[in-house]
């Protein structure tokens, strides 16, 4: 059972944040910019430091640890604005995912870079594989970010809005290849502004304004929330939840 | 900015490849007709005194600037300061020879473990510093640590330290020859690993590079190390072979520019450019010097040298071998487009 | 006691020095995002123009001051426009390697035309100093704490009451917006230079008066430059002339410790750097760069 708790207090950019992730859950991260969804990542990830409260990973504190530790315990990220190494190619680039971030062992260059294969199938970019980065498209590039933290065999996955900038096409295949992460038991938390993302994959939600937490549960239930609504979603949405709820029966409830 | 590994089109490197056997080849037995056996056989002299000057020099070069290409190159913390790693080494194997009299043989060892020691200890505070703050930091090590060695009595302060003399043209050049493969040995050994690859991550996208599990600092400080103890092994063999040693000539300030140009213009990041770029460079700064290399005119000619390679040739002449781009003016026009306001 | 009195005002009259050598160095790092590695060479320009001027035309080496800023401003504008604008957005390891480059030019043009021989300017009243009991302050140097001063408020001046000052803070804050409301960027840039060599030239001129000068007597500046900015902060006037007056403080004490002494100056530089760049990054009152 992997547990994932967080308190955090007294952070300007997040304050009392506290909530716990499960095994095999996809939980949703959502609220305004700024609301300092990224940096809870970043938190979480070892870029930033806690300023108080914890993050307990298998039963251990490990806020405060480099990132480099935290990676190979199995939690990896993507990030918002994509991060590929530009001189290498596809392939490289998600070899080394697998090169540096498997909890057990410290591969070879080039045992890394068949499991690399493996992974860019996974995400479909499999074709692409001797492409250098900079030759990518934007959302080949989001996906060669996703492969890379794959590629590091993580239990917990953190994905910074994958989803950006992708039209509804490429949301579709997304999702499709998220659900296929969560099949092969990964735990996801991810950050989005795509509530169809939310919608259609997490088990829960989390919003997030101005650092604090505003409402989590269900995302049907999270996305009902009139809070939640006057913060963030905005009158329009919620109208358009309601019709299209009169057009279809409820949802039975979970 | 930097070249990666390039590969080039077959048949260049089938030819490139054989004009480096056949000059190794040259390089590597020539020598031997300088050896007493080889004159009383009546073999011809090819190689004068000058001629082991300039090699040594070169081989020197080449061994620097590709431990500089360890740091700079494939890490991307470009140290300006590496010079106090060359000048350490010196002063290392000096002082073992001068005032212990310990053997040569013995105190050339003290050489690249005591730039390894210094730059273990400095590395771990100034790598945690990027770009500028990182360069500029290097820099001052690089003139303070010259300056305080010129201080200290036991060294010799600013009469300089003697070894004593051994006298062999042949031995130094093969020495600096050695420092000059175990360099090169080592960047590829580097390039083809796991270590190398972390170095490369490191040098694109730092912070990704932890997000993935590479410990960087391990890593960055590691690379550093590894530059300066090949540096330092360089300025050990120097001291004996210069027979004389002080601030000035191994601390010198140009050395640390010299070195990082060399890499720069041979490609950095590159296995083979540093040695490119040392061998031609230091050939055009002997030739300017025509003999006295602190001249000013050679000063002058290094300082126009920089300005031209920085503004017109950023990513190194293996730009051009890797078939990538030609040497045109609109390749040129092009870079400065990039490069200007 | 008085020991110690004498010690800090003579480190407040080098760190008036030291504020005057900064501020130009401080500019061109601030907007431009250039650590110019021949600053030094602008300085030791500045300081043999005055003794030229001295030694020639018996110029008082105070009213040369003037001459050296407009000489340097030319020649700092001439040098950006021409030369390192065509590196400006390249890496910095390449504006690092041009400067250095001009360097070395610079300083061995000055070898061949002045040779290595030492040069002072003696003025009639070098000597004299005011003496308060057994602490004496030179008349000179206070005069050159009095322009260092005077230079750091004409720049707070340019930069926040003129036109040509918004200009160049608009470019350091955000080229592109700057450019979207009409500032032609490379005069700028070039304009920035300028000033800050001119400034260096200035700073050179005072030196002239109470150091013996070489041309190589400038590198060790450059490298104090940076630690000033580095220890007083970048991004304000009033960071370098805080930096400036502390640094000159810590040279003149560490030097008088036992064990040290002159020879250590750029030593002393590196460690107060290094020391400020690992316990307080963005300096005294900065803003990190």
């Amino acid at each position: 059972m992997r547990d994932l708790t967080k308190r955090f207090g007294g952070v300007h950019a997040l304050a009392d944040v506290t909530f716990s992730v499960d095994e095999g859950e996809v939980l949703g991260i959502i609220g305004p910019n700024g609301a300092g969804k990224t940096t809870l990542l970043n938190c979480i990830s070892g870029l930033s430091r806690l300023d108080g409260g914890d993050i307990r990973w298998d039963d251990t504190s490990i806020s405060g640890l480099a990132p480099h530790r935290i990676a190979r315990l199995g939690i990896g990220r993507t990030f918002q604005i994509v991060r590929p190494f530009p001189s290498m190619t596809v392939r490289e680039n998600t070899a080394m995912g697998a090169l540096f971030g498997q909890p057990q062992g410290r591969l070879q260059p080039h045992e890394a870079q068949k499991q690399a294969d493996e992974v860019l199938e996974l995400v479909g970019l499999g074709e692409k594989r001797e492409f250098p980065v900079l030759r990518l498209t934007v959302p080949d590039r989001k996906r060669l970010e996703v492969a890379r933290a794959l590629a590091m065999k993580p239990k917990l996955l953190l994905l910074d809005e994958v989803m950006a900038g992708l039209n509804a096409v490429e949301v579709e295949q997304a999702l499709g290849m998220l659900r296929g992460v969560r099949e092969s038991g990964v735990t996801i938390v991810l950050i989005e502004h795509v509530m169809k993302v939310i919608v259609g994959i997490c088990t829960r939600a989390l919003v997030l304004n101005f650092g604090r937490p505003l409402a989590e549960g269900p995302p049907e239930k999270v996305l009902r929330d009139p809070k939640v609504i006057e913060a963030y979603l905005g009158e329009r949405y919620a109208r358009r939840q309601e019709a299209a709820d009169k057009e279809r029966p409820q949802p039975p409830s979970a | 900015m930097i070249a990666r590994v390039r590969t080039m089109p077959l048949t260049w490197r089938r030819t490139a490849m054989a004009v480096i056997a056949i000059a190794l080849a040259v390089v590597l037995l020539a020598p031997l007709t300088s050896t007493d056996v080889a004159q009383q056989a009546g073999l011809p002299l090819i190689t004068d005194k000058l001629w082991f000057r300039i090699a040594t020099t070169v081989a020197m070069f080449v061994t620097l600037a590709s431990a500089w290409n360890i740091i700079g190159g494939l890490t991307g913390y470009a140290s300006f300061g590496n010079v106090a790693f060359f000048g350490l080494g010196a002063y290392g194997t000096g002082v073992l020879v001068s005032s212990l009299r310990v053997p040569f043989a013995i105190a050339l060892f003290a050489a690249p473990l005591t730039a390894a020691a210094f730059a273990l200890l400095v590395g771990i505070p100034l790598l945690r510093l990027r770009g500028h703050y990182f360069a500029v930091a290097t820099l001052g090590v690089g003139v303070a640590v010259g300056e305080v060695v010129n201080n200290v009595g036991a060294l010799g302060a600013s009469n300089g330290l003697f070894p004593p003399i051994i006298r062999s043209d042949l031995l130094f050049f093969y020495l600096m020859l050695g420092a000059a493969a175990i360099a090169v040995l080592s960047t590829r050994i580097i390039l083809k690993s796991r270590f190398g690859y972390g170095l490369l991550a490191i040098r694109e996208n730092e912070e990704a590079a932890g997000v993935i599990g590479v410990n960087t600092t391990f890593y960055k400080v590691s690379a550093f190390v590894i530059a300066a103890a090949l540096t330092g092994l360089a300025g050990g063999i120097f001291a004996q072979w210069n027979s004389f040693i002080n601030q000035e000539n191994v601390f010198p300030v140009t050395y640390n520019v010299e070195m990082i140009l060399m890499a720069v213009l041979g490609g950095a990041g590159t296995l083979l450019g540093p040695v490119a770029g040392a061998i031609v460079l230091e050939l055009i700064i002997q030739t300017l010097a025509g003999g006295g290399s602190a001249s000013v005119y050679s000063q002058i000619g290094l300082g126009v040298l920089l300005a031209v390679c920085v503004i017109f040739i950023p990513r190194g002449v293996i730009d051009f071998f890797g078939g990538r781009s030609r040497l045109s003016l609109r390749y040129l026009r092009s870079t400065l487009r990039e490069t200007s306001a | 006691m008085s020991q110690f009195t004498q010690q800090v005002i003579l480190g407040l009259l080098l760190g008036g020095v030291y504020v005057a050598v900064a501020l130009g160095f401080s500019l061109v790092w601030g907007i431009l995002n250039i650590v110019n590695l021949a600053h030094g060479a602008f300085v030791v320009i500045g300081a043999y123009l005055t003794w030229t001027l001295f030694a020639h035309l018996h110029l008082d080496p105070f009213l040369s001051l003037p001459i050296d800023a407009v000489a340097l401003f030319v020649i700092g504008y001439a040098l950006q426009r021409g030369v390192i604008n065509r590196v400006i957005r390249a890496p910095v390891l390449f504006t690092f390697l041009l400067t250095f480059g001009l360097n070395l030019i610079i300083v061995s043009v000055l070898l061949v035309i002045f040779t290595g021989d030492f040069r002072s300017v003696t003025p009639g009243y070098s000597g004299r100093a005011l003496q308060l009991g057994s602490i004496s302050i030179p008349y000179i140097r206070v005069a050159g704490l009095a322009v260092a001063f005077a230079l750091a408020a004409i720049l707070w001046l340019i930069l926040n009451r003129t036109r040509i000052g918004a200009a160049i803070l608009a470019v350091g804050a955000d080229r592109d917006a700057a450019q979207l409301v009409g500032v032609d960027l490379r005069h700028a840039y070039a304009l920035t230079f300028a000033i800050g060599a001119a400034f260096a030239g200035v700073a050179g001129g005072i030196i002239s008066t109470f150091q013996s000068i070489t041309p190589t007597a400038g590198d060790p500046y450059t490298l104090q430059a940076f630690a000033v900015v580095i220890l007083g902060g970048l991004g304000r006037v009033s960071a370098t002339v805080a930096g400036g007056l502390l640094f000159g403080l810590i040279e003149v004490l560490a030097q008088s410790a036992p064990g040290l002494g002159s020879g250590y100056a750029n030593a002393i530089a590196f460690a107060v750097l290094v020391i400020v760049l690992v316990v307080r990054p963005q300096g005294l009152l900065g803003r990190l760069a």
